[in-house]
C-alpha cells in the first residue's frame, strides 16, 4: 500500500516537473532562410465578410515578414461565400479564384505552394508555418525571369516571362501569370463591427493566362532549358497601376506543386 | 486402477472445466445500444437551399456492445459516418471501430487499457467523453489506474492520446495536421466521511481532491517556442451540514500559447464555486465562476471543440423546448464571469395554490461577462491580445462591462387533474450573437420568450399534448432597419411563433406537426415557415422515428459545447434500439 502511494506520489512529482515555462521576453525563434533560392507561394483565401480573416491575414503577414519578402510571397484569393459581394462590400471575387478555391466553405484557408495541404488542400493560417519552411528548404528547380513593361497612357500591359531550369526534373509543366492589386480600401468585417476603411494587402484580381496556365513542356527539362512567353493586358482603369504587382509561377500538373514563384511591381 | 484413476481425474477436471465454463457463461452479462440517424436532403429554394453540394443522403450510425463478468469487462463502439449529416463535422465522414477498452477492477485496483472517458473534479482539467449529438468523442487511448487504498480513498493515474475523427494514434502516421500530444494525469479524491468512523453518520460532509494533468506535445512552430510540457492543476473541496452543500474548485495552468487564444503565454485560471441549499418542497443553488483562458487541447493548432482535453461547466439554465433552446450560450473558454441562481418552491398539496396535487415553481437567473482585460508591455510597447506576449493582465474579480449571456426564466408546472398537466415559462433572453456564434457587427439578442405546453389524457392510453411558443425580439423585428449587407446575419433574428401539437396512443405510437414560423424578421425573404410532421413508435427499448419538413438553421448544444445545424429540408429517420 504504502509502495503503491510512493509511486503514484512520484509519478506526480515528475508530472510536475516536466512543465516547460517559455521565458515571456524570449517567445519568438531566430529564424534563418536556409533555402537554395526557392520562393513560396501561399494563397490566403479570404472574404471580405469573413470576421477572422484579418487575423488570419495579419498572421500570414507576420510569417512572410518573419521569413522574408523575397521568400515568400502572399496573394489573397477572394473566394467562398464569405466574400461574396453584398451591400457595400467590394466585390473581388474573380472565375479563376473561384475554381481554385474548388469545394471548400469556409474562410479564411490557405494553400502552400498547392500542396503540402490537408485532405481539403487548404490549410488554417496556424498550420502553414511548416509546411511554407519545408517549401523554402527544396531545391530550386527554376527561376523565373519577368520583364513588365507598363505603358501609362494606354495602360496597356506588357509581360515577358522567362522560365530557366536550373535542375533536372521531369513533369508536365504549367506556367500561370497573375495581377496582384495592393492596398485597396474598402469594408470588411472585422471583430466588433466593420471596418469602412479596411486596407486590402495582395488582392489577386485576374490571371493573363487562365486559372491553369499555359503548358510549357511535359517530360524531362535539362539545365539551362528556357522558355519565354509573353502576355498582354489592358489594365482596369479603376485599379491603381502604383499599387499593381504581375506575378508568375511554375507548376507541375502532375501533383499541383508550385515550384517556382516570381512577383514585380509594374511600375 | 491406476488407469481408472486416471480416467476419474480426467472426468473430475472435464466436470470441473464445464462447471467453471457454465458458471463463466453464467456470470456474463452482454449489453449495448445501436443507433442510425439518417437524413434525406432536399432542395427548397423557400428557405434559400437551392444547392445540395452533391449531397443527397447523410447517415450517422453508431453501435456498442459492453461484456461484463465479475470484475472483468470490455466493449467496443462501431460507427460509420456515410456520409455524415449536415452540421457534423466532416473529418467524421468514414467507418470503423472508433473506440475499444478492456478493464479488471476489484475494488482495490482497477485497470482500463483502451478508449478511456473519465473526469478529474467539475472537469477544469480532464475530461474525457462522448456526445453523440455533437459528434464529438475526445477520449483517450492509453492505460489507466484506480487505486482504493483504504476506504474513501481513490487514486487514479492515466495516460494516452485523445482521439481525433478518424486520424491515426501512432505518431510515425501522423499527418501535418493532426500531430497532436501525449496526456497524462493523476487524480486523487479522499472522502472523509467514509474514512473516518466517527464522521460515518454525520451530517457535517466533507471530501477533497486535486489533479494534476499534463500534455506533451513537439514543438513544431516556427516562430514561437511552444512549451512542450503543458502542466494544468486543480484543487476542490465538497461540504455539507445537513440541508447545505457547499462546493469549490480552482484550476490553474501554466502558458499554453495556441490557435484558441492567439498564440499568447498567459497561464490560464478557472474556479467555480456552489452554494445549494435543500429539504422537502424547496431547493435553492446558488453558482459562481471565473475563467480566464482555460482553453487546454492535446494539440496547440486544434480549433473548435477538437482535442479538448479540459471540460469548462455550463452554469446556465438548459432549455428543451424549441424557441427557447434557439439562444444557447457556448461557454467562451477564453474568459467568462459567470452566476447562477436557481430557486425551486413546491406549493404543498391541499392549500389554495397548490391544488390536489401541489404546483412546482421555479425561477433561474443567470448572467455571463467578459472578464477584464488590460494591456501589457511587450518588446517596450503596450499590447492587448498580441501573438507571442503575455497577451493581457486581468484583475481576478474584476468584471468587464460586456455581457455576453443572461437569462432570466420562471416556470410552473402544475397538474390540475388526472387529465390536465400545464408547464408555463416566462424568459427573458440577452445573448450577445456576436461573441457566440459570430455574427460580427451584429446586435445582441433581447428577447421576451413564453411557452405553454398542454397535455390532456383522453383515456388510460390516448393523451394529446399542445406547446405553443413565442419569442418577441424587442430591438430586431419586422420594422427594423438593417444595413442590406449584413442580410445574412438576419437568417434567424426577429419575432417567431412556433405550434406542436403531438397525439401519442401508449406505449407504442406518436404522431406530431409542429410549424415554426419567423414571421417578425426584419428581412422579408427570410419569414419562413419551417414545418415538420413526425412518427415515432416504441417497442420496448426499440425506437422508431421518422419525420418530414424543414429544421431552421441554429445551434445544438450540450453542457455549454455547441456545434451550428444549417436550415435543411427533407425527410429523416432515426433508429435506435438498446439490450
Amino acid at each position: 500500500m504504502r509502495k503503491l502511494s510512493f509511486i503514484l506520489v512520484t509519478a506526480a512529482m515528475m508530472l510536475f516537473v516536466s512543465c516547460d515555462k517559455i521565458d515571456i521576453d524570449n517567445t519568438h525563434k531566430p529564424f534563418n532562410v536556409s533555402g537554395h533560392g526557392k520562393t513560396v507561394l501561399i494563397k490566403d483565401f479570404t472574404g471580405v465578410r469573413c470576421v477572422n480573416c484579418p487575423a488570419a491575414a495579419e498572421a500570414a503577414h507576420e510569417l512572410q515578414h518573419n521569413l522574408g519578402e523575397d521568400n515568400v510571397i502572399l496573394m489573397s484569393v477572394h473566394a467562398g461565400p464569405l466574400a461574396q459581394p453584398v451591400g457595400q462590400f467590394p466585390d473581388f471575387t474573380t472565375p479563376e479564384g473561384i475554381e481554385w478555391y474548388k469545394d471548400n466553405s469556409s474562410n479564411p484557408l490557405f494553400s502552400v505552394d498547392h500542396v503540402a495541404l490537408t485532405d481539403g488542400h487548404t490549410l488554417y493560417v496556424d498550420q502553414i508555418d511548416t509546411p511554407v519552411a519545408d517549401a523554402l528548404a527544396e531545391e530550386q528547380s527554376f527561376e523565373i525571369l519577368q520583364g513588365v513593361y507598363f505603358d501609362e497612357e494606354t495602360r496597356q500591359l506588357n509581360l515577358e516571362v522567362d522560365v530557366v531550369a536550373t535542375a533536372e526534373v521531369v513533369g508536365n509543366f504549367y506556367v500561370t501569370a497573375c495581377l496582384l492589386e495592393d492596398s485597396i480600401v474598402g469594408r470588411q468585417v472585422v471583430p466588433g463591427g466593420i471596418d469602412t476603411a479596411y486596407v486590402f494587402r495582395n488582392v489577386f484580381r485576374r490571371t493573363l493566362n487562365g486559372a491553369s496556365g499555359d503548358s510549357f513542356w511535359e517530360g524531362p527539362v535539362y539545365v539551362n532549358d528556357e522558355y519565354i512567353y509573353n502576355y498582354c493586358i489592358e489594365l482596369d482603369p479603376f485599379y491603381n497601376a502604383d499599387q499593381c504587382y504581375l506575378m508568375s509561377y511554375i507548376y507541375d500538373k502532375t501533383d499541383g506543386k508550385i515550384l517556382q514563384t516570381a512577383i514585380n511591381k509594374i511600375k | 486402477m491406476r488407469k481408472h484413476i486416471l480416467l476419474l481425474f480426467a472426468l473430475a477436471l472435464a466436470v470441473g472445466f464445464k462447471a467453471s465454463a457454465q458458471s463463466f457463461l453464467e456470470n456474463s452479462q452482454v449489453n449495448g445500444a445501436f443507433q442510425v440517424d439518417g437524413q434525406y436532403y432536399m432542395l427548397d429554394n423557400g428557405i434559400g437551399i437551392t444547392d445540395l453540394n452533391g449531397k443527397k443522403f447523410g447517415v450517422n450510425g453508431f453501435g456498442k456492445v459492453n461484456y461484463t463478468n465479475g470484475n472483468f469487462s470490455a466493449g467496443l463502439r462501431f460507427e460509420a459516418f456515410l456520409p455524415e449529416l449536415n452540421g457534423f463535422r466532416d473529418e467524421l465522414n468514414g467507418v470503423g471501430v472508433a473506440n475499444f477498452y478492456a478493464t479488471y477492477d476489484n475494488g482495490f485496483i482497477g485497470m482500463t487499457v483502451g478508449d478511456i472517458y473519465d473526469q478529474f473534479g467539475c472537469g477544469f482539467v480532464f475530461r474525457t467523453y462522448e456526445e453523440w449529438s455533437l459528434g464529438m468523442d475526445n477520449s483517450l487511448r492509453g492505460a489507466r489506474v484506480v487505486l482504493r487504498p483504504t476506504k474513501g480513498v481513490t487514486l487514479k493515474a492515466l495516460y494516452g492520446r485523445q482521439r481525433y475523427y478518424w486520424a491515426p494514434y501512432l505518431e510515425r502516421q501522423f499527418a501535418i495536421d493532426d500531430y497532436r500530444g501525449i496526456v497524462r494525469g493523476v487524480d486523487g479524491e479522499w472522502d472523509l466521511n467514509q474514512s473516518i468512523p466517527a464522521l460515518n453518520d454525520s451530517k457535517f460532509r466533507m471530501s477533497i481532491g486535486g489533479s494534476f494533468v499534463s500534455k506533451k506535445q513537439y514543438d513544431q512552430s516556427l516562430f514561437y517556442y511552444i512549451p512542450e510540457n503543458v502542466g494544468a492543476a486543480a484543487g476542490r473541496i465538497n461540504l455539507g451540514y445537513g440541508n447545505w452543500a457547499f462546493s469549490t474548485e480552482y484550476a490553474y495552468k501554466i502558458n499554453d500559447p495556441s490557435a484558441i487564444n492567439n498564440f499568447i503565454y498567459k497561464e490560464g485560471q478557472a474556479l467555480m464555486a456552489s452554494l445549494s441549499y435543500s429539504q422537502k418542497g424547496f431547493g435553492a443553488v446558488l453558482q459562481v465562476k471565473r475563467v480566464d483562458n482555460m482553453s487546454f487541447k492535446s494539440m496547440y493548432t486544434a480549433k473548435q471543440n477538437d482535442l479538448d482535453i479540459n471540460f469548462i461547466p455550463p452554469i446556465n439554465y438548459t432549455h428543451t423546448h424549441s424557441l427557447p433552446s434557439m439562444y444557447t450560450y457556448s461557454t467562451q473558454p477564453n474568459g467568462e464571469m459567470a452566476a447562477q441562481l436557481q430557486v425551486n418552491y413546491t406549493i404543498p398539496k391541499g392549500t389554495a395554490l397548490g391544488g390536489k396535487y401541489g404546483t412546482k415553481l421555479a425561477f433561474n437567473m443567470s448572467q455571463v461577462n467578459d472578464i477584464v482585460r488590460d494591456s501589457v508591455m511587450d518588446q517596450g510597447q503596450l499590447v492587448l491580445n498580441k501573438r507571442g506576449s503575455l497577451g493581457y493582465a486581468s484583475r481576478f474579480f474584476a468584471v468587464s462591462d460586456h455581457r455576453f449571456f443572461r437569462d432570466i426564466n420562471f416556470e410552473i408546472d402544475k397538474k390540475i387533474s388526472s387529465k390536465w398537466h400545464i408547464t408555463a415559462q416566462y424568459i427573458n433572453l440577452y445573448y450577445d450573437i456576436e461573441t457566440i456564434e459570430g455574427h460580427a457587427g451584429a446586435p445582441p439578442v433581447k428577447a421576451n420568450i413564453g411557452f405553454l405546453d398542454v397535455t390532456y389524457k383522453i383515456n388510460r392510453k390516448h393523451s394529446l399534448r399542445l406547446e405553443l411558443q413565442g419569442l418577441w425580439e424587442t430591438e430586431v423585428h419586422k420594422g427594423y432597419e438593417y444595413d442590406e449587407s449584413e442580410m445574412k446575419d438576419y437568417q434567424k433574428r426577429g419575432d417567431w411563433a412556433f405550434a406542436l401539437l403531438e397525439y401519442t396512443i401508449s406505449p407504442h405510437w406518436s404522431f406530431s406537426i409542429a410549424d415554426k414560423w419567423n414571421y417578425g424578421n426584419p428581412v422579408p425573404e427570410f419569414r419562413d415557415h419551417y414545418f415538420t410532421g413526425s412518427i415515432s413508435y416504441i417497442h420496448e427499448a426499440t425506437r422508431v422515428m421518422l419525420s418530414a419538413g424543414r429544421q431552421s438553421e441554429g445551434v445544438v448544444c450540450v453542457g455549454g459545447v455547441c456545434r451550428t445545424v444549417p436550415a435543411s429540408s427533407g425527410v429523416s429517420l432515426t433508429v435506435s434500439t438498446s439490450f
